[in-house]
């Protein structure tokens, strides 16, 4: 909650107290114990072989954290997992990243890690999706599928022998974002599911969670799957064509209805006010925001009001109480 | 189109029906289209050629640059045959296509100018393979021929980066899961050796391979004859979304011969001609030459007769040897199926020498030139030395078991003409180019994990495939020896049978799970639905109902009058039996009856039926009398017949009584027990126990003779006398109480619902109706269709279901109840680790390692403790590893107990105590000296396994040292990842990581 800025009222800020207070009794009391900071000793039984993860290391014949956050056991395994951290990639996690560099036969993108995360243009698909070799002149022309500043998603495929990452892009749904906005918040906010890439066909919108706290809210786009080749003449006309301007046609093609416009907003501020307020985010838990600030009938921008804030608060306080009771 | 399909008169497969002629756009919803265009056909050589589309398929006008580079992408120094041309074309068309034609018709030329095409068009290519060893010298062939050819094996990687890449299937497999920026690169995949898709274990590689392979990808597959290609085919269309031709031949390039050869006998017969005729009258002879294995003076080791010989004389194998050197037939490759018979035969070859001096010379300068690359102490192997002598006359063994550098070098060798004369197993039957004059099969039985059995038609062919070298001989020449156990028909099956079909061996595996369950996309599901496994199951269903529908007509065109009453009669007719049946087993256990099987005693005996169906429906059973001779305990079980039950195999009993005796065409005899008043000869035959239906208390004394016909025809004639003489009264039984002392309250208590329902049946309404019998007949009849349709629709509904869906699920629960992944299917830490381990047990290896036992032993303990889980090997005297070892092996096989558990509790058919015991410590001590740093020929002095399997232990153990860095890596555990980097370095050196001399 800290870095909160609110311009809340008297009874306002008694209600989120309230709330929050809540919400911490109905939190399970051995987390609250189980987190360290920086250089916690962690307890642990020292005769049966220990395995020391990710932010854990052994000093004097103790094991000790090296970063804060909480402590998760597996069988013998401990390590520290950190909260308001910088991300820490998985192999196969879903990331929205924005490229920086295109270097030579990679781009290099920012994804909230240590280090710019790397996607080589061979793992990328090709745009007339033919199956081959990249030439010099795919790498000349690189900058014809990123450019600097675009948004992409991609999945984590790697990690180099120095620690750098690799990224791929394994079919058409990754790949470029347009025609949205791209928030970011803490990575501990975003929990791994199956799922990252949702269509939410109500609102005509795609929102990709992406693991390393970057969330893509932008309109629904059709994958098009190039499987069957077309004839190879096709795609040379067509690139004919956009390069010699966008016509009048294709800008109205490409042309976003106010309607979803103000849904992608909406969206957005609904994540907005569940990162203000240390929430994780869900699919679930958004699309009941959204739907709470529709059925109160406010105006976008509203919702990022105090009031809004606290109603969410207490929603979500009677939401877990609910379904902790149901629990029991 | 490129559909075209060539058909020659006589070599079409019996399965295929060519379609009629249609117009190809005429008819774009229908799976398959061919024109059928006459070409030059030559008889001989012709193929078939057949496209598979999928559901929907629109055809895309052929792009016009086919004409344009009209000029091949790779021109052959020799004609193609038509098979090797359709194929091109296919390629040319930018079209899968499955190969399917004999080991030595040629499919490498398909797979090369695949290769040639995809450099000139500036595309990737991949070749798998199934074995690492072929992998290699796939790679050596494609290498002189490209340049630009890169290898991918567990063992090594050669320039990763190449454009033609040859893998072993597992390495595509992997590359797959974690999406290699080759899968956005190859344009074509070129499997070798598909039909290894049955392989019960590794089989399901291949459909995984496949199913996940990149959408625009095209195929080449090569096989082995299957006659189920065009299935196959049909399932890549669908899977992919691509046409897919199928060109099968039977062709090949030198035509064979059979013989066979009967043990003990010396000469061989004839009995496929070269344009494929079987020759009935050799083929009796060669029977009739059998010298029976009982008259052998060691008839006790019957399965060694063909080693041993008669004393004084040389063994079989050597006459054989000879007479194929004398009429010129070498090079031989001699099979056999174990690696031990096959040294055993190679040392009978001791006195022979078939190379000259010159040769000789050859022979020692290419094998010092190979073993250079050891270490002195290595040279000095025994494997090593002991094989010079052996390689210079000519003469060379080739099993699993060998040094690979050693097994290299054989092949060299035997490519170079050096070796006259080849001993191996199986596996030299698939891949490289390496044929002979002649194949022998020195048996043909092989143990395939469970048990002996016949090798079948399709391993048949592929081990003849061997036989005869295009351009050099004429004809190929095949032996098989076959001794008496070989009935007439398995044999004539074997020589003459089909390939064997390609059918699925999938299964699923955690690690699969896994992987699936990793990605975004991945849906474990998915996978099931489009594997090949589903497709032959969803393709049965039509076929199951129409037989369901057919036998459903026929049970209702059965119509009974007073069908219920006579039901009721039909029920009471089966308790009597089967209440009659039970009586007869306590009686007639041993226990009880053996006291009486006494020579000279009348029994009654039920006749033989030769028809199950004319099962007797009244409470009277077929009977007849004859006299006990003898009885006696069968030896063994595994020498019996399937159909005697099991607790009367114990014994048998020998009886004179009245037999039809008939031969058949194959001269075997069959003897029949008929009533004693029919014409027959009398004839001794030996019956189960439970053929033997009453003891009477009447003995007869009987000649001590019977040889002799007349003394039995006079036994016979008593026999009957007697009967006779109690016509009236019957004779006397034993009673089973006072005489025989059973002393059961079963048996009474079944007595005397006997006698209950014997006055049942005599009230029963229908009891007195004439026709009864043949009522019952019908009756029982429509009973066993019920049961038939009851069992189709039971195999119809566990088809119509996803195949697999109660085991995906089960595994699943498994995951979950360990902990590999959460409750939503997302993937857990634990998950991740076992996500790396694919060539060992993952799930006991990530308990393992998550319980801390690999941090704190030893690095040398480590490795040994690694090493259970690549040995599957049962050895009979091996030692208990030392204590230390041991005690970490109880932990492995308590670790496994409960995983196993686990896996029950969640209703995955599992054996806890044989998954624990799958784990193997056989080679733990080798292995812990091999990590200290012994030399190989002193770990060899520690166990008593073979060479060339300990090493493929230890490379195994290689590759989960890697997978197992990488799961370190992934759990942030630095010091277990410096273990297991130290622990391959400290075991990678010397003969075991001795490089390949194609390389």
């Amino acid at each position: 909650m800290r870095g909160m800025e609110l311009p809340l009222n008297h009874t306002q800020k008694l209600r989120l107290q309230k709330a929050l207070e809540s919400l911490e009794s109905l939190s399970s009391v051995t987390n609250s114990n189980a987190s360290v900071t920086v250089a916690d000793s962690i307890p642990v039984n020292q005769e049966d072989g220990v395995l020391k993860g990710h932010g854990t290391t052994e000093l004097e014949g103790e094991v000790v954290a090296t970063v804060c956050g909480v402590i998760e056991r597996v069988n013998k395994l401990v390590y520290v997992r950190t909260l308001r951290a910088r991300y820490k990639p998985e192999v196969g996690d879903i990331i929205v990243g924005r490229v920086i560099e295109v270097a030579p036969k990679r781009w290099r993108l920012e994804i909230n890690f240590s280090q710019d995360a790397v996607l080589m243009l061979s793992s990328m698909n090709l745009p007339d999706g033919i199956q081959r070799r990249r030439t010099a002149v795919d790498e000349l022309n690189m900058r014809s599928i990123f450019e600097e500043d675009d948004v992409i998603c991609a999945e984590v495929r790697d990690f180099m022998r120095d620690g750098s990452l690799q990224l791929q892009a394994r079919s058409q749904k990754y790949g470029k974002l347009e025609r949205g906005q791209m928030l970011t918040i803490s990575p501990y906010l975003v929990k791994r599911r199956k799922q990252h890439f949702h269509h939410l066909e109500q609102y005509g919108i795609d929102l990709i969670l992406g693991c390393n706290g970057f969330i893509w809210v932008g309109e629904h786009v059709e994958i098009k799957d190039n499987m069957i080749e077309d004839e190879p003449t096709k795609p040379d006309s067509k690139n004919k064509k956009s390069q010699i301007s966008t016509t009048l046609e294709e800008q109205e093609e490409t042309y976003t209805t106010l309607e979803t416009r103000q849904n992608i907003c909406r969206i957005a501020n609904a994540i907005r006010v569940l990162t203000t307020l240390g929430f994780s985010i869900t699919l679930d838990v958004i699309l009941e925001i959204v739907d709470l600030s529709t059925k109160k009938g406010l105006d976008i921008h509203e919702m990022l009001g105090a009031e809004f804030c606290v109603l969410v608060a207490e929603k979500e306080a009677e939401r877990r109480s609910v379904s902790t009771r149901r629990k029991r | 189109m490129g559909s075209v399909k060539r058909k020659s008169v006589d070599e079409s497969p019996s399965n295929y029906t060519p379609p009629p002629h249609k117009q190809p756009k005429d008819n774009n919803n229908n799976e398959n289209r061919s024109i059928i265009t006459n070409g030059e056909v030559d008889a001989g050589v012709a193929c078939v050629h057949d496209v598979s589309y999928p559901e929907n398929y629109v055809a895309v006008p052929r792009r016009s640059n086919v004409e344009e580079d009209s000029k091949p992408a790779k021109e052959f120094p020799f004609t193609l045959d038509p098979f090797q041309s359709e194929a091109i074309n296919c390629l040319n068309a930018g079209e899968s296509v499955m190969v399917s034609a004999h080991t030595s018709a040629g499919k490498t030329v398909v797979a090369s100018y695949a290769i040639a095409m995809s450099l000139r068009d500036k595309q990737r290519v991949i070749y798998t393979s199934p074995i690492k060893a072929l992998s290699n010298q796939k790679y050596r062939e494609f290498k002189e021929e490209f340049s630009d050819v890169g290898l991918m094996t567990g063992d090594v990687t050669i320039e990763p980066n190449a454009s033609c890449l040859v893998m072993t299937t597992e390495i595509w497999r992997s590359m797959q899961y974690k999406g290699s920026e080759l899968t956005r690169e190859v344009a074509w995949i070129i499997f070798d050796e598909v039909h290894y898709m049955r392989d019960r274990e590794r089989g399901v590689v291949w459909e995984e391979s496949i199913v996940m392979a990149p959408k625009n990808a095209r195929f080449v597959f090569l096989s082995a004859t299957v006659p189920n290609a065009k299935e196959f085919a049909d399932w890549v269309a669908k899977v992919h979304q691509q046409p897919c031709h199928i060109v099968y031949t039977d062709y090949r390039p030198t035509p064979l011969q059979h013989y066979l050869f009967p043990t003990g006998g010396d000469g061989l017969y004839l009995v496929v001609d070269e344009k494929g005729k079987f020759r009935e009258d050799s083929f009796q002879k060669a029977l009739n030459a059998l010298v029976p294995t009982n008259e052998k003076k060691d008839s006790g080791k019957w399965q060694k007769g063909l080693v041993n010989g008669r004393a004084g004389e040389d063994s079989d194998i050597f006459k054989m040897v000879k007479m194929i050197i004398q009429r010129q037939y070498d090079p031989v490759i001699i099979f056999s199926f174990s690696k031990r018979e096959c040294e055993f035969l190679a040392m009978q070859m001791a006195k022979m020498d078939l190379n000259d001096d010159d040769e000789k010379v050859n022979t020692e300068t290419i094998f010092w030139s190979a073993m250079d690359m050891l270490s002195d102490d290595d040279k000095k192997l025994p494997q090593v030395s002991n094989m010079l002598p052996l390689l210079k006359r000519g003469i060379g063994v080739h099993h699993s078991g060998l040094l690979p550098i050693l097994k290299e070098v054989i092949e060299i060798l035997f490519q170079e003409g050096l070796i006259k004369c080849l001993f191996a197993t199986e596996t030299f039957s698939i891949g490289l180019n390496m044929p002979a004059k002649t194949v022998v099969f020195s048996n043909v039985r092989k143990f395939d994990g469970d048990k002996f059995r016949w090798l079948s038609s399709g391993e048949y062919i592929q081990m003849s495939g061997r036989a005869g070298r295009r351009g050099i001989d004429d004809r190929g020449v095949c032996i098989l020896m076959v001794d008496e156990k070989l009935e007439p028909s398995t044999a004539k099956m074997m020589v003459k049978g089909s390939a064997d079909c390609l059918n699925s061996a999938f299964h699923l595996s955690y690690n699969m799970l896994l992987n699936q369950l990793r990605c975004e996309d991945g849906d474990p599901e998915n996978l099931l639905r489009n594997s090949f496994y589903q497709f032959q199951a969803d393709r049965a269903i039509p076929d199951l109902e129409r037989q369901m529908k057919v036998l459903q007509e026929e049970r209702d065109s059965i119509h009974i009058e007073e069908e219920d009453s006579l039901e009721n009669y039909y029920s009471l007719l089966q308790q009597y039996k089967s209440l009659k049946k039970d009586v007869r087993d306590i009686i007639f256990s041993p226990r009880y009856c053996l006291p009486f099987l006494q020579p000279g005693r009348l029994v009654c005996v039920r006749c033989t039926n030769n028809d199950e169906s004319t099962v007797a429906f009244s409470t009277e059973d077929h009977v007849t009398w004859g006299v006990i001779v003898n009885f006696q305990r069968v030896k063994s079980f595994s020498e019996d017949d399937a159909d005697k039950s099991p607790e009367d195999a114990n014994y048998t009993v020998d009886i004179l009584t009245r037999c039809a005796v008939s031969k058949d065409e194959l001269s075997k005899k069959t003897i029949k027990i008929i009533p004693i008043k029919e014409p027959g000869e009398p004839a001794v035959v030996t019956v189960p126990i439970s053929q033997i239906d009453n003891l009477s208390s009447v003995r007869l004394i009987i000649a001590k003779d019977l040889l002799p016909l007349e003394n039995r025809e006079n036994t016979l004639k008593k026999v009957s006398e007697v009967l006779s003489r109690f016509s009236k009264q019957g004779l006397p039984l034993l009673d089973p109480e006072e005489d025989m002392k059973v002393q059961s309250g079963s048996y009474r208590k079944t007595v005397r619902r006997i006698e209950a329902l014997e006055s049942l049946f005599e009230k029963h309404e229908v009891a007195k109706s004439p026709l009864i019998e043949q009522k019952l007949k019908v009756l029982h009849k429509k009973k066993q269709i019920t049961a038939q349709i009851k069992l189709i629709k039971k195999s119809m509904r566990s088809t119509s279901a996803l195949a697999f869906k109660d085991e995906l699920k089960a595994r699943k629960r498994v995951l979950r109840r360990l902990g590999y992944v959460t409750r939503d299917d997302v993937v857990e830490l634990k998950g991740k680790v076992a996500c790396e381990i694919s060539s060992a047990d993952e799930l006991v290896l990530t308990e393992l390692m998550f319980n801390g036992v690999l941090k704190d032993i030893k690095i040398e303990e480590l490795v040994s403790l690694l090493s259970c889980f690549v040995w599957q090997e049962k050895l009979q005297d091996a030692q208990k590893p030392r204590e230390e070892l041991d005690m970490l092996f109880t932990q492995l096989q308590d670790t496994a107990r409960t995983v196993a558990k686990v896996q029950l509790e969640c209703k995955v058919e599992i054996d806890v105590e044989s998954f624990a015991s799958s784990f193997r410590p056989d080679i733990m001590e080798a292995v812990y000296s091999w990590a200290k740093g012994s030399k190989f020929y002193e770990i060899m002095e520690i166990t008593q396994v073979f060479e060339g399997s300990l090493i493929r232990g230890i490379r195994r153990m290689e590759e989960i040292l890697q997978q197992l860095i990488l799961a370190a890596k992934s759990i942030g555990e630095v010091e277990l990842e410096a273990k297991f980097e130290d622990a391959v370095s400290k075991i990678k050196r010397d003969i075991v990581f001795a490089a390949s001399l194609y390389l």
